[in-house]
């Protein structure tokens, strides 16, 4: 057990990096559609234009990422308004409706990034500060990926405090499981419908800020991690936030150590895994209690 | 909610499927004419990505044929030329669609371009049977033999292997991993390396690994493997987001100067050399190109690119730059009636290219007989160490 440990090490603590990485992205999606009904397909470009501006402010100094993440963090929440706008009209019509939308909006800002950043991918160095690599027991770790994991780690776990355990997050979901009464208590739903979008798309455009040295922008990379993390909240169950970060940590290890175990089966573990899961618990591993 | 669980399901098949749909869509429409009169110009239709992961490798083949156009007064073959551009996209069939535009509506005489495999595969059957030649730039896979009206300028996809496989069997002190991409192209280059590689007594530390296209952007399971096997050498095949992906966590996991790292030169091409960054130094590559050659078609090339588009010339821009150069001389050749027909005829004939990359002619498959450069990553830059081999005849 522990030589095999020994080897997989790496593998394991890097599976945790790419989960948290990936539950940035999935817990919006996730709030999004599990809560609001309403499906946003534009997701994956928030965290594509969270990663270009740590790509256009990263100069290697540790002030860069801060304004970085101040600026991405505002860019999502602007993003995220914007798209309750403009779903909000279509909210009757139907998930397809929504899908046609968002997915146009992906693909206008698509070649508008592309046009103004070029076809590369754009691997962002992180601050100097955090270059190079440690030894983790004697294998070598980017510095990067271990303090993404903290930052990473507080943000899931702010996540799950607001909105499992305070009154705000108990407000969103009575929301969700009774809108009319919330509204009769002189509650404007309206607000928390944009308040959990904007939030979402926040968070999104923040795993693009940080992720960025992890995983660069570049054309199709808003398509890549869109499909990873509606992955990740079909395994881990629409609406809860606890299923968002064990579906994101269980296919981050799918990602990692899955292949470093069975590198032949790599093309189909990570859909094979959610076959699995759906087969097992169809409405995933730990859906929204809310709504039943 | 009865019936709820199934949404999952269909969010996912509803995406994958507009996923699919919008990448076939095609390019813009422009309003066809006749055939040739003689004079006036000759339409040539330039099939090259202007969208999605290839985007870069189509910009650099359009400024090498647009260049050369330019050097010549926008005369090929002494016509006047007009060049429709329609973008390939990332997928066979948005390929197929640009390709069948330009062959069908917009009647060009000739095509250049092809980025990707999977398009020149699905448009074979189309340039064949319509008798329209296709003098590809990129795309040379090593199924893609038979054919009478398909050119290419680049190389097959097995010779960057090919040529490097003595080399690293000679320098490697033990056992080399191969990995590569897993599509065509991938397994193509593997399997040429392997080809001289093996018969040189090389040896492999593994069986050869590959990693799913274009999914993979963390290599790390990959390269913990790499450690574990105790390889001396690696052999990779990755070009594009993932050649930057996979250098730079080369190095991050800490590979880098401890395991020497060879691949065929589309690792270290072009844009993908800047975002690797100090990362891809010591990366030794094989390509039929360095933009620092020393000849005189390269230093009529090269700095006349460098000076139009601000960086240096790639394989893809000078392949490129040459498919116009043949066809200025097949245009000519076919004298007063230029068809399709007399074109692609002439094309068969059009012997020695004076080429950026040195002399070459076409084999008789339609690919280049041509040299084989060793090139060096030093201070962010490919530089030329050695002629290898000449490989295609």
């Amino acid at each position: 057990m522990g030589g095999w440990l020994d080897s997989h090490l790496v593998s394991v603590v890097d599976g945790v990096a790419f989960g948290l990485l990936l539950f940035t992205l999935a817990v919006g999606l996730s709030l999004v559609f599990g809560l609001m009904d309403v499906l946003n397909l534009a997701h994956g470009t928030l965290y594509l234009a969270g990663a270009y501006v740590a790509y256009a402010l990263s100069d290697g100094s540790l002030w860069a990422l801060l304004l970085a993440l101040v600026a991405g963090v505002a860019a999502g929440t602007l993003g995220g308004a914007a798209l309750t706008l403009l779903t909000q009209p279509l909210a009757r019509r139907g998930h397809l409706d929504q899908a046609v939308l968002t997915l146009g909006i992906t693909f206008i800002a698509a070649d508008l990034l592309a046009a103004s950043f070029g076809g590369e991918v754009l691997p962002t160095d992180p601050p100097t500060a955090l270059r190079g690599s440690a030894d983790l027991l004697g294998h070598t770790y980017p510095i990067y990926r271990l303090v993404f994991i903290g930052v990473a780690l507080a943000a899931a776990a702010l996540v799950y405090l607001v909105f499992e355990r305070s009154s705000l997050g108990a407000l969103v979901r009575a929301a969700v499981a009774d809108r009319d009464m919330v509204r009769a208590l002189g509650v404007d739903t309206r607000k928390v419908l944009y308040g959990v979008f904007a939030f979402g798309a926040a968070l999104a455009a923040l795993g693009g800020v940080l992720g960025a040295p992890i995983l660069g922008p570049g054309p199709g990379v808003d398509e890549t991690v869109l499909v990873l993390s509606l992955v990740v909240v079909v395994v881990g169950g629409l609406g809860s936030v606890r299923g968002a970060l064990v579906g994101a940590l269980l296919i981050g290890q799918v990602q990692t150590l899955g292949v470093a175990l069975l590198p032949e089966y790599a093309p189909f573990l990570l859909f094979g895994t959610m076959l699995a899961v759906l087969v097992v618990r169809p409405r995933g591993l730990l859906p929204s209690a809310v709504r039943t | 909610m009865a019936g709820r669980f199934r949404r999952p399901v269909g969010l996912i098949a509803l995406t994958t499927g507009l996923l699919l749909a919008t990448a076939a869509c095609g390019g813009g429409s422009l309003k066809a004419d006749g055939g040739d009169t003689g004079e006036g110009p000759v339409k040539i239709g330039l099939l090259v990505p202007r969208s999605g992961i290839y985007k870069a490798l189509g910009d650099d083949m359009k400024n090498g044929f647009e260049l050369y156009a330019k050097q010549h007064g926008g005369r090929l073959g002494g016509r006047e030329v007009k060049i429709v551009v329609a973008d390939e996209g990332e997928s066979a069939e948005s390929g197929k669609a640009a390709a069948l535009k330009l062959v069908k509506q917009d009647r060009v005489l000739v095509v250049s371009g092809v980025v990707s495999s999977a398009t020149i595969n699905g448009v074979k059957d189309l340039f064949e049977s319509s008798k329209v030649p296709l003098v590809g730039s990129n795309a040379s896979p090593t199924t893609l033999t038979g054919t009478h009206y398909i050119w290419r300028t680049s190389y097959v996809n097995d010779e960057p292997g090919k040529a490097l496989g003595k080399y690293v069997a000679a320098k490697a002190q033990g056992p080399v991993f191969l990995i590569g991409a897993g599509y065509q192209a991938g397994k193509d280059e593997i399997e040429g390396f392997k080809s001289t590689f093996l018969p040189a007594g090389g040896k492999t530390a593994a069986a050869e690994v590959y990693t799913p296209f274009p999914q993979t952007k963390n290599f790390q399971p990959y390269l913990a493997q790499i450690e574990k096997s105790g390889a001396k050498a690696v052999f990779c095949f990755y070009a594009g987001g993932a050649a930057v992906d996979f250098v730079k966590q080369y190095r991050d996991f800490g590979l880098a100067g401890k395991i020497p790292l060879y691949a065929p030169g589309f690792l270290t091409e072009g844009g993908v050399l800047k975002g690797q960054g100090d990362a891809a130094d010591g990366i030794r590559t094989s390509m039929n190109y360095s933009a620092d050659l020393g000849n005189a078609a390269n230093k009529a090339f090269a700095p006349a690119y460098r000076s139009a588009y601000g960086a240096a010339p790639t394989t893809y821009a000078m392949a490129s730059y040459d498919a116009a150069q043949v066809l200025d001389k097949a245009i000519a050749a076919a004298g007063s009636k230029v068809t399709p027909q007399s074109v692609n005829d002439a094309l068969a004939k059009v012997g020695d290219i004076d080429s950026p990359r040195g002399t070459w002619h076409f084999n008789s498959d339609g690919t280049p007989v041509q040299p084989w450069y060793l090139r060096e990553v030093k201070q962010g830059a490919n530089s030329l160490t050695s002629e290898l081999v000449r490989l295609g005849g």
